[in-house]
């Protein structure tokens, strides 16, 4: 009862809920891909926003929460929020394309990784709910900012992984005339649209990332001592950056084909996953929480 | 042998090339533990790993001759490849500007092309295409008055941000160069209530010397109610050469002190010395008698009277309100503390008692030392500009569509009617580009028809 309580106050509850809509909206976008029936399509994409809007409710809650609790920095720091607001941004890159593209056959990808994000948040013992005091190290103003620019661009990269999946797919039918396009591929747009959007994503997403890796430097020089120490998270930003360059250069000006920047698109993706995660998970540095036993506080 | 050289340095192969190796070697050195002493190395990976590892430089990839090479190399890469493109920008922006037949000579595979018959004389036809595509860069009307060539540019200025990119990266290098040279980066301890005006470089552990004294005046760990550290604060005092005392600031991370163009960092804070606990001697048979001992957990000290050996001992596990520590003296026998209320005090007297002597719990003593990152971080400003003309060069290059059109037309019917060629080349192969100039040059037609 307790739990539920204090579920209820930090907002998390309302995250939980909002992983139920998510579900529904993935199991609809799976049944569209099957029957390709539009209403369906409409209604996960309903459910999507649905979803969207009741984290951000909870998001508000949430920031309200912490700042009673006398916690001025945003719930952003931790596995759990960082995971939650990860699927959020997921959510909102798909939300765009879907407005502005024809994009219904990424929903599917797209609330599916979604899912798997925050199913991770409310379920892993790795990610707990309960807000905790920012260590010394995060009490920062820079820490909202640089947060939110690192995971818009993380969302855009996600999309761009989503829209390679379907790059490939599509082009591979397309190349290979003699065999039949079923429905599925009926509902893709042309190769040549998820091409262009692919780059267009991972252009949004490259300037944000560089957006975020400036203002870290401009915080880890006012706070830290210098503005580059090689810290492994740092240093996977900058492998991330130099993948997205690598993407932009190859396709402006050496033209290469859509095939190849869309497998950069989704290798590109599995360094940004490598970056968010698997350097707090696997090596230890500056980005990793210092406990109060140890000598280093940064 | 000249032009393979420039076509070699300039080639966005080699741009690639680096990108790849910059990164695998970056990679390399996030799994290797980086800059740590020879010993620890051998004990870490063994005497034979040591030596491959160490003849391959991962030990210190970032500082090695072929990160150094690959940075150099990307930095003539990018001035050489922009320094071949600009001339022909220069001209796409300012002109002189392809004519119409120079283009389509060309036979660019990505250029699209569409001719109309439209319905109005050349004058008419060139104030609708005006509104479709806005004022003309150029309006050439041959000598026979047959033929009119336009040509419209949007945004071509923003031609020029990817070079300012590039150059902004070229900025951000030289600001990293110029504060490697002249600044410094260096840590130091130092003990509550001592100083020092030396700090070890953190590249080389080799000692500078400052140009002020710092002095830890206090150092305290703040706590959150739950236990959770909420602060390392640090007091410190900068001292110049005359011994003044020029200001006393409290640190933490997040926020610390510059004085002089030096910025003292909360890096570190630890016990150079196990907590004691402060236990005053009193003889009660003579009230001069006083002696402070600050007692570490099991050590014997003297008390002082009469050949008394004691140590200070902490219980396992103290029942409820008991008070969780005793003195046991050198004979083995233990002797518990007892609260007294004194009358005026708000807290009680922790002591106790062994024949005339009274034993005073008087509270804990830290002995710490705090961590401080001293750096001193010259022309970091030119890395900030770099950065921030990057931020802008790339929201320009990337966010706004430039477009290039060329039209053709020609009289027909004693002007009454003419021919319109409509002539674009993108800078990228994109759908939509294609879509757009489709759905413009229908638009153009039907106002013309």
């Amino acid at each position: 009862m307790i739990s539920a309580n204090m579920s209820i106050l930090d907002g998390s509850l309302y995250f939980t809920i909002s992983l139920l809509f998510l579900i529904l909206s993935f199991l609809g976008y799976s049944i569209f891909l099957f029957t390709g029936n539009k209403k369906i399509s409409k209604i996960s994409f309903f459910a999507l926003i649905l979803t969207f809007s009741i984290q951000t409710f909870a998001f508000i809650i949430r920031w309200i929460y912490a700042y009673k609790i006398g916690i001025d920095t945003p719930p952003l720091v931790d596995l759990y929020d960082s995971l939650v607001f990860f699927s959020y941004v997921i959510m909102f890159g798909f939300i765009l394309l879907r407005i502005f593209y024809d994009f219904d056959a990424l929903g599917f990808i797209i609330t599916a990784a979604a899912v798997v994000v925050l199913s991770f948040a409310s379920f892993s013992p790795l990610a707990t709910s309960a807000i905790e005091p920012t260590i010394p190290a995060l009490q920062s103003y820079w820490l909202l900012y640089h947060i939110i620019s690192l995971f818009v661009s993380y969302g855009a990269f996600a999309a761009a992984f989503g829209l390679g999946i379907l790059y490939l797919i599509k082009n591979r039918k397309e190349t290979d005339k003699a065999k039949k396009q079923g429905r599925f591929f009926s509902l893709l747009p042309p190769s040549a649209v998820i091409e262009e959007t692919i780059y267009k994503v991972v252009v949004f997403g490259l300037f944000f990332l560089t957006v975020g890796v400036v203002i870290g430097a401009a915080w880890a020089d006012s706070a830290w001592g210098g503005f580059w120490s090689w810290d492994p998270k740092e240093t996977w930003s900058l492998i991330t950056w130099l993948t997205y360059v690598l993407f932009i250069h190859a396709k402006i000006t050496k033209g290469w084909s859509g095939k190849k920047m869309a497998w950069i698109a989704i290798i590109g993706f599995a360094v940004v996953i490598f970056c968010y995660l698997g350097v707090d998970l696997i090596i230890p540095g500056l980005h990793s929480y210092a406990t109060p036993g140890s000598t280093s506080v940064l | 042998m000249l032009s393979k050289l420039n076509k070699f340095f300039s080639s966005t192969k080699l741009a690639i090339f680096i990108f790849i190796t910059i990164g695998s070697v970056s990679m390399i050195g996030t799994f290797i533990d980086q800059g740590n002493t020879m010993s620890r190395y051998k004990i870490i990976y063994g005497a034979k790993v040591f030596s491959v590892l160490y003849w391959l430089g991962f030990l210190n990839v970032y500082d090695s001759w072929y990160f150094i090479l690959l940075a150099a190399l990307l930095i003539i890469n990018l001035i050489m490849a922009s320094v071949n493109i600009f001339p022909r920008t220069l001209k796409s922006v300012f002109g002189p500007y392809p004519s119409f037949k120079e283009i389509t000579d060309k036979k660019n595979p990505k250029a699209v092309y569409k001719s109309f018959e439209s319905g109005k004389g050349i004058k008419e036809t060139i104030s609708v295409l005006n509104k479709r595509l806005g004022a003309p860069v150029i309006n050439k009307t041959d000598k026979s008055s047959r033929e009119t060539e336009l040509y419209y540019s949007k945004n071509s200025i923003l031609r020029f941000s990817p070079y300012i990119a590039h150059l902004s990266i070229i900025i951000i290098v030289i600001g990293i160069l110029l504060n490697a040279k002249y600044g410094f980066r260096s840590y130091t301890n130092i003990k509550v209530n001592e100083r020092t005006n030396i700090s070890y470089l953190l590249k080389n552990n080799k000692p500078i010397k400052l140009p002020f004294v710092i002095r830890l005046d206090k150092y305290e760990t703040e706590y959150y109610h739950d236990g959770i550290t909420k602060a390392y604060v640090s007091t410190i005092s900068i001292i110049n050469k005359e011994h003044i005392n020029l200001l006393t600031k409290d640190i933490k991370v997040n926020h610390p002190l510059t004085y002089d163009g030096i910025t003292v960092y909360q890096a570190s804070y630890g016990h150079y010395k196990p907590t004691a606990a402060k236990i005053l001697i009193l003889n009660l048979k003579n009230s001069k008698y006083k002696k402070v001992v600050y007692a570490q957990f099991g050590k014997f000290y003297d008390a002082g009277i009469g050949n008394v050996k004691f140590k200070f001992v902490p219980y396992k596990n103290p029942k409820r309100g008991e008070i969780p520590f005793f003195i046991e003296l050198g004979n083995k026998r233990i002797l518990n503390f007892i609260p007294l209320s004194i009358k005026n005090y708000r807290t009680p007297l922790i002591l106790t008692k062994y024949d005339d002597m009274a034993f005073l719990y008087e509270g804990v003593k830290n002995y710490y030392y705090s961590g401080f990152e001293i750096t001193k971080n010259s022309y970091v400003g030119v890395i900030w500009i770099g950065s921030v003309i990057l931020i802008i060069s790339l929201f320009f290059s990337f966010f706004f569509n430039q477009r290039e059109v060329w039209v053709r037309l020609m009289n027909l019917k004693d002007g009454k009617k003419s021919k319109v060629e409509i002539l674009a080349v993108p800078k990228k192969k994109f759908e939509s580009f294609y879509r757009n100039f489709n759905k413009k040059t229908d638009l153009i037609k039907k106002a013309l028809i």
